[in-house]
């Protein structure tokens, strides 16, 4: 930049600075054309009235059509959104989001550590999908830049998120899909349950989703859809007698409870069964002499989403492979 | 006529009492030395009467007006310390340092004026250290530190100086030329000068009235010949001495260890 | 550069508040930059395709940019004040636990679920914020002997306290449902919340705050001597020390409850700004405002494109780039003694 230019700019600058609040922001447009390039149109419900509806934080939020620019701030609600059919409405996404793959090619937001608005803005979302692993002040922040903000709330039973998806399916004007896919979800949960009403004996699990500390692994408590589904598909969960979500539990606990069978779920760091037999003191386990620890992808029992219920069948599968062939 | 009255004072640190009914009387164009061993409270009686600590009793007054109950700015104006030149801010100046005396008549920023620069000066050349005004304290020698904290001292423009054992990490040369002008200080300037010293013949050949503090009491006070004999200052030191004249100057000089005990 | 220091440090912190307002996680074209600012000038309407940029650019950069001002500013005046006031250069502001009690305050409001509301809200930083100057409280009463406080005894009581509170906040962070990441990227430090409201909120500490410190140069230089001569030569030390403290703190308190604890600014820029300009407190606290106001712009800005779009805690670019510069500056440095 030649040296007049930047020191207009600097004088320029400054001169913003001192204004500051007094210059008025163009509002973001509430509903924008959807990008000039040839995309297929999703199937819509037609809904004349807005949607108004109350999110996880207690906020009434209103619009004017079903979404179709919407940004994704949690890996569970990219899931969501493509299951109930509006993958082609997501603009923006987590860096968490892997599931689908297609979601993969969507430009990224944010993540662990923080989201850019900025990033955000860009995209002129019509709808920003905010989840309950987002704090408050995000979603006031993005509010506060005009953007539509919606707080899906962490379910803590399945039908409260089968709640969630219709919820989506609204927002997105997908209320048919997400009613369909409910009905199914509903359906294969039965197909489950009826198998593991006939379950007589009931495996004691112990699933590890963290082994940073060896001597100390962490293990889904109370309140965990972890916990949850491995009862529902007919196990024990040794954490369920823990006093949190997310516990450690000590190897000589470990010990006494003696699992049945050890689920990791912690694969994603590396942590594998022939790695388990090697850790000290692990192998007086009855689960790691005869080989019963089982590799587990966490996401199925730990996203809050329709794949919950495919954490469910293949933890069935797992704990009662006679009844599931 | 200035004068500073020392009157029944009383400082302990916690349940130690290290001052005790300490009495003593400076008057202008006199430097009084008080001197004694190690422990005996003098630091303490100079820190107490420019108002460091606090007293558990007594007064200090100059002209009947009570010292101790003056804010520090307005006491300031009256007395003025000459401290060891101990771990002194390396980085200021000299002239920085001096300034630093103007503070008692500055606002709270410190704002200087050509008419405290003027002091500065001749307070600098008063000590003959002009030339080290734009040195870094941390690059002078010692005795070159202690000048600058006598002009910063006189840059305060009080009328009561006390120093605290100035003489104590300097050399011969230093000490000497230290000592003659404090006491021109006194004698030509008309100052109350009270000097804290442990050197025994520089307090005889420098001070108009001595006073032996020892185990925080006024053990003796008075002129030289009258304070330095051998009986109270082996009892104060636990240690004989012999006290002679000065070969060459009009003063005494004492000396450890004696040719005889002393008469008990 | 050995003179107007002044100017270069306004020059450098203008510098840094242009590379905030122009660098993002989004990038906008200087060209286009360069057609927003003419725009406003001319009052002409903006084109479609330019008003994102300029709905960025000012809802959204120009706040950041003052709260990140204002931030750096705070902790670097304070760094200053504590340095001249316990006369030690390992001091920063956090030494006598503000970090810590903000950092507790903080974990222990984040393990409460506030309603969403504006008190709500503000619920965390202000909780962050009362836990900090109640700390310094604390640190000050146990430090108090009589009627002086000895810096040794502020820095003990402030060291001590600070373990004490860091070991509660580990605890609860760890018995927290879910809020562990939240409170982590808050002792990391960043600037998570946009708008003007933090801003706002945080001026009026920060006005009478480094106000005051800006005019306690000259005490500043006296307790460079020690407090003993310092009240000899006319300064009342105890009433003095405690209004430096109560302000620098102040100002860092209400800093930290919004941007979380980010170091390395409050210990390096004043010694940067002492190793070139000199020990004169008079002229270093404005200087380090200054310095400190740019140094954590600069850091913004690299932690807001270093992994675009995800921002990184500022505190970790701070000690990572401020660390290796600062033993660059040191090296270079003709006169060592400096201090």
């Amino acid at each position: 930049m030649s040296r007049k230019l930047l020191f207009a700019l600097l004088i320029v600058t400054l001169f913003l600075a001192a204004c500051g609040p007094s210059v008025t922001a163009t509002p973001v447009p509430a509903a924008t054309q959807p990008p000039a390039t040839e995309q297929p149109v999703a199937i819509l419900q037609p809904t004349a009235a807005p949607i108004i509806l109350t999110d996880g934080l207690g906020r009434t939020v209103t619009l004017t059509g079903p979404a179709q620019r919407v940004v994704s701030l949690a890996a569970s609600n990219t899931e969501i959104l493509f299951a109930v059919g509006a993958g082609a409405q997501v603009v923006g996404r987590d860096e968490a989001s892997s599931y689908p793959e297609a979601a993969s090619s969507i430009p990224t937001v944010g993540g662990w550590s923080g989201f850019s608005s900025e990033s955000i803005v860009a995209l002129q979302p019509d709808l920003v999908l905010a989840g309950g692993i987002n704090p408050p002040e995000l979603v006031a922040s993005l509010e506060q830049l005009g953007l539509t903000v919606y707080l899906l709330p962490n379910p803590v039973t399945l039908e409260e998120m089968y709640t969630n998806l219709q919820t989506v399916g609204t927002l997105t004007g997908h209320e048919a899909d997400a009613a369909a896919l409910v009905e199914s979800l509903k359906a294969r949960v039965a197909a489950v349950d009826e198998k593991i009403a006939t379950v007589i004996e009931r495996p004691i699990v112990f699933y590890e989703f963290d082994a940073t500390d060896p001597a100390k692994p962490y293990t889904y408590g109370p309140g965990t859809f972890g916990d949850l589904l491995i009862q529902r598909a007919g196990g024990t969960n040794i954490g369920a007698q823990l006093q949190g979500q997310w516990m450690q539990i000590s190897l000589e606990q470990l010990v006494v409870a003696n699992p049945d069978m050890i689920l990791l779920g912690d694969t994603a760091y590396g942590e594998t069964p022939e790695k388990v037999a090697t850790r000290p003191g692990w192998e007086v386990l009855a689960a790691v002499k005869d080989g019963k620890v089982y590799p587990f992808d966490d996401d199925l029992v730990s996203r809050p989403g329709p794949r919950l219920v495919d954490g469910l069948e293949a933890l069935a599968k797992l704990l009662h492979p006679e009844l599931f062939k | 006529m200035t004068m500073l009255q020392i009157e029944n004072l009383f400082v302990s640190y916690g349940p130690r009492c290290v001052l005790h009914d300490v009495s003593l009387e400076v008057n202008s164009g006199e430097v009084l030395a008080l001197i004694g061993p190690n422990g005996a409270g003098k630091s303490t009686l100079v820190r107490a009467a420019s108002g460091v600590i606090p007293l558990d009793g007594g007064t200090i007054l100059t002209n009947g007006d009570d010292l101790a109950a003056l804010p520090p700015m307005r006491r300031a104006r009256y007395l003025a310390v000459v401290p060891q030149a101990v771990s002194l801010p390396p980085a200021f100046t000299a002239w920085e340092t001096v300034l630093m005396g103007r503070t008692p008549y500055l606002n709270f920023l410190g704002q200087t004026s050509a008419s405290d620069e003027d002091v500065v000066r001749r307070a600098l050349q008063r000590v003959e250290a002009l030339d080290l005004a734009e040195r870094r304290v941390g690059e002078l020698s010692g005795g070159e530190q202690q000048r600058v904290l006598l002009a910063r001292a006189l840059a305060q423009s009080t009328p009561i100086l006390l120093l605290d054992e100035p003489t104590a990490h300097l050399d011969l040369q230093h000490q000497v030329s230290l000592m003659e002008m404090v006491r021109q200080l006194a004698h030509r300037d008309g100052l109350v000068v009270l000097t804290a010293l442990h050197d025994l013949n520089l307090a005889a050949r420098y001070a108009d009235r001595v006073a032996l503090l020892v185990g925080g009491k006024i053990k003796a006070a008075g002129t030289p010949r009258q304070v330095l004999t051998p009986e109270l200052i082996s009892a104060a030191y636990h240690l004989p001495v012999a006290v002679v004249p000065h070969p060459f100057a009009d003063a005494l000089l004492v000396l450890p260890g004696a040719a005889k005990p002393p008469m008990s | 550069m050995r003179r107007l220091p002044y100017l270069w440090t306004l020059l450098f912190l203008a510098l840094a508040v242009l590379l905030s307002i122009a660098i993002g996680s989004v990038f906008i074209p200087s060209v286009d930059l360069w057609r927003i600012l003419t725009g406003w000038l001319s009052a002409a309407p903006l084109p479609e395709s330019l008003k994102t940029f300029a709905f960025i650019i000012v809802s959204i950069r120009l706040p950041r940019t003052a709260l990140v001002l204002l931030t750096g500013a705070a902790l670097g005046g304070s760094g200053a004040a504590y340095q001249g006031l316990f006369r030690n250069p390992l001091a920063d502001p956090y030494l006598i636990g503000v970090a810590s009690g903000a950092g507790l305050g903080a974990a222990a409001a984040m393990s409460i679920q506030w309603p969403y509301t504006f008190w709500g809200l503000l619920a965390v930083p202000l909780v962050g914020f009362l836990a900090a100057m109640l700390t310094v409280l604390l640190v000050y009463s146990l430090a108090r002997v009589g009627k002086t406080v000895p810096t040794t005894n502020l820095i003990l009581a402030g060291v001590a306290f600070s373990a004490f509170a860091t070991s509660l906040t580990s605890f609860l962070m760890l018995r927290s449902t879910g809020e562990l990441r939240r409170a982590f990227a808050f002792l990391l430090g960043g600037f998570t919340q946009a708008g003007w409201n933090p801003v706002l909120t945080i001026l009026p500490f920060l006005a009478i705050g480094l106000g005051f410190l800006i005019l306690s140069g000259h005490a500043l230089n006296l307790l460079q001597f020690g407090d003993d001569q310092a009240q000899q030569l006319g300064l009342p030390v105890t009433r003095t020390k405690t209004l430096i403290l109560v302000a620098a703190s102040l100002a860092t308190a209400a800093a930290v409850s919004f941007s979380g604890i980010i170091g390395f600014i409050g210990l390096i820029v004043p010694h940067v700004m002492r190793l070139w300009w000199g020990v004169d407190y008079r002229r270093l606290l404005p200087l380090s405002i200054i310095g400190g106001a740019g140094a954590l712009l600069l850091a913004d800005v690299l932690a807001r494109v270093v992994m675009a779009p995800q921002e990184l805690p500022v505190g970790i670019l701070t000690a990572l780039v401020g660390a290796p510069f600062f033993l660059w500056v040191l090296r270079r440095a003709k006169n060592q003694g400096y201090w």
